[in-house]
């Protein structure tokens, strides 16, 4: 008997040593974001200092201790832009523990929404995917959480009409690749240009955009007063090139956010003078986490790529969208305690409120109902050497955006 | 008027910096026999070999010359290391290969120098050439220039000994044999033509959009162009690629903005479909009639 008493009080300290360790474990698990992108077709433009920013705000926050005690885990895999390697990539990083996941891609995250919302995993579109997942209680899941492609439209609208001399009376031209893409912001400016009195046509051009002198021909002859840019990658550089070829000034260009340094250097630094662009983060390295990024990650050789990326465009949307999850792990992790979920995730995301990451964007708010996080966003203009902010952050005409999320969240409702 | 003209112009411009791309295509085909699916993903990876030797601080004319030498050589490697393996295999083997070839490059080129669209600054001015009502793009102007010259040269290099070896070459491999004439050198000749025709195509074409994978889709139109002028023909290469250009361009300008745009590449796809229809061999194909 006192043997039997000796071996039970084994099993009862073995048993809770065991137990302690697994909460220890559980404590102390590693936060995995996929990361799963196209770095060899289509987002090639963007994907390589997206990706850099991403991992190397990851890397700064686990040299500062993690979130909360947790390391956070970057999963990176190549989709080329294919759904079904999208698809598989997804798979193997869901079974790996990953539990948000950004894909960078329009075809790949849309042909994984119903996956994701049945999996219950956190998926981040930020500035791609579908504008309509804005809506937060039919794509409880997924997370635009910058402006939507028809934000951008009405922040330039809007632009426009401040700084302008407003909008009625005038003809925009909207060139753009013919793609859904594209066509995005096609309803958005219909609607404004019925509700502000002014003409709109669109000039469609081929993909990938390489070639689009007699589009630009017809723009010409339309005699626009100012003219929107929707491409990106080769495309965007061709069409500057374009429209100051055919006399429009390069201040009366507007593009969408997908205009960069590398565009810049293509077209040339004293051509692009002057041509404005949606601004969804801000560009240049002076902010305290591009600081501490280079002090802690960049100068102590841990970064994921080169270090002139460092402040760049792409790179630092890739930060933002970092920082925005991390603070989503953050609160999930304050509230629900560990291990997190796809769930606990998700609702931490829901508790976010005014985070500007250390003023790097504007300051988004995302609830249940708004995954799209306010849709703010500035005009910036290249002025010769840098992007330069020329207005305030903010959204503009939300109420026509809604209206687009809403028939879209309907349709796919039904659809489903 | 003037914009019809402008269409015309532009778009017969447009079409010859197509040839560029489609000349190599021809040149493989003439002598080999192939159909060089990877002529796109070649033409890219020329614009990335000019821009990586200009990136030495090397003047872009004197790296476009580099370029050459060193896509010829790798057309002549092309052949050794890949093409002679094949001989004897079934076609559909060997385009197979070519395609093989073509996502291989087009993975490659980014994945070595960066996939972000590269720089590549001839000093062509931006301002275009004005005629009366019309805009000229002065780019294209110069990237026609280039493919009328390089077709010409093309045209005077097969009345050369080496070029007269090439077409006996194209027109029968083991009569050329049996006449002392090298075949397996004569193709690696031709794919290292080829090369060069690429480089002229990657730079323009680099220096109008950036060099960066979108190169690679200049197969499509460079298709249309030798389906339409003729497969195995130079002459088709220049007029093929004045007629895809100019309808790419006049028909798209007028119907775009009645159906909501895209023409261009319907009109495209359909020259490839109405020339397999109704002339399968092109307008200056070869015919071949064989005894069965």
């Amino acid at each position: 008997m006192r043997k039997f008493k000796r071996g039970l009080l084994a099993v009862g300290l073995l048993a809770g040593v065991a137990f302690s360790g697994v909460a220890h474990a559980q404590d102390n698990e590693p936060i995995k974001f996929g990361l799963l992108q196209d770095f060899t077709a289509v987002y090639t433009f963007v994907s390589g200092e997206y990706n850099q920013g991403q991992q190397d705000y990851l890397t700064l926050i686990n040299e500062e201790g993690g979130v909360d005690g947790h390391m956070v885990e970057a999963i990176v895999r190549d989709t080329g832009n294919e759904p079904q390697r999208g698809i598989e990539a997804y798979n193997r990083a869901r079974e790996e523990g990953a539990i948000l996941v950004d894909f960078l891609s329009t075809p790949v995250s849309r042909a994984l929404v119903d996956r994701v919302l049945s999996d219950e995993i956190v998926m981040i579109t930020a500035l791609h995917g579908r504008g309509d997942a804005s809506a937060g209680e039919t794509f409880p899941y997924i997370f635009p959480m910058m402006a939507t492609y028809w934000s951008q439209a009405t922040v330039l609208a809007q632009y426009i009409k401040d700084n302008e001399g407003g909008l009625e009376g005038k003809k925009i031209a909207l060139v753009h690749i013919d793609s859904p893409f594209g066509r995005e912001p096609v309803p958005v400016l219909e609607d404004l240009a019925e509700k502000e009195g002014f003409e709109l046509s669109t000039f469609p051009y081929p993909s990938p955009g390489n070639e689009q002198s007699a589009v630009w021909s017809e723009v010409r002859r339309f005699r626009p007063d100012h003219v929107m840019i929707w491409g990106a990658g080769g495309g965007q550089p061709v069409s500057v090139r374009e429209a100051i070829r055919n006399g429009i000034p390069a201040d009366q260009i507007y593009s969408v956010v997908w205009l960069a340094e590398t565009d810049v250097e293509n077209v040339g630094a004293d051509v692009m003078t002057g041509v404005k662009r949606f601004e969804a983060v801000s560009t240049g390295t002076d902010n305290p986490i591009l600081e501490r990024i280079q002090e802690t990650v960049i100068d102590a050789d841990l970064g994921a790529g080169e270090a002139d990326n460092v402040g760049t465009t792409y790179y630092n949307i890739g930060v933002a969208t970092m920082a925005v999850a991390v603070e989503a792990a953050r609160l999930a992790l304050e509230t629900e305690g560990a291990p997190l979920t796809g769930p606990k995730l998700k609702a931490g995301f829901e508790m976010i409120k005014d985070f500007n990451a250390e003023r790097l964007m504007p300051p988004v708010t995302i609830t249940a109902a708004d995954h799209q996080g306010g849709g703010a966003g500035r005009v910036s203009q290249w002025n010769g050497e840098a992007w330069e902010p020329v207005g305030e952050w903010g959204a503009a005409y939300q109420d026509v955006v809604q209206m687009e999320i809403d028939a879209g969240a309907k349709a796919f409702a039904e659809g489903n | 008027m003037a914009y019809f003209l402008e269409l015309v112009i532009n778009g017969a411009l447009t079409g010859l910096m197509y040839s560029l791309a489609a000349l190599g295509f021809v040149l493989i085909y003439k002598s080999a026999g192939v159909p060089n699916l990877a002529q796109g993903a070649i033409v890219m990876l020329a614009g990335y070999v000019v821009w990586l030797i200009a990136s030495f601080g090397i003047p872009v004319y004197l790296a476009i010359v580099l370029g050459a030498v060193v896509m010829f050589g790798f057309g002549l490697l092309t052949e050794r290391i890949l093409l002679r393996r094949m001989v004897g295999q079934p076609i559909i083997m060997i385009v197979m290969l070519t395609l093989g070839l073509e996502i291989f490059l087009r993975g490659f080129g980014p994945g070595m120098l960066g996939a972000a669209p590269k720089s590549l600054d001839l000093g062509i001015g931006l301002a275009p050439i004005i005629i009366g009502d019309i805009f000229i793009n002065r780019a294209y102007l110069v990237g026609g220039t280039v493919a009328v010259l390089l077709i010409g040269a093309s045209l005077l290099f097969f009345r050369t000994r080496l070029g007269t070896k090439l077409r006996a070459v194209s027109d029968d491999h083991v009569s050329s044999w049996a006449v002392g004439i090298s075949v397996e050198r004569a193709i690696g000749i031709s794919w290292g033509l080829a090369g060069i025709a690429a480089v002229a195509a990657g730079t323009l074409w680099g220096s109008v959009q950036g060099v960066d994978w979108t190169l690679s889709t200049l197969l499509f139109p460079a298709v249309a162009v030798v389906i339409l002028g003729g497969i195995d023909s130079i002459w088709g290469v220049l007029v093929g690629g004045l007629l895809v250009g100019i309808l790419g361009s006049v028909i798209p300008g007028y119907l775009d903005s009645i159906v909501g745009g895209g023409t261009r590449d319907v009109v495209t796809s359909l020259i490839i479909l109405l020339t397999m229809m109704i002339r399968p061999y092109g307008i200056f194909g070869r015919e071949d009639i064989e005894r069965i």
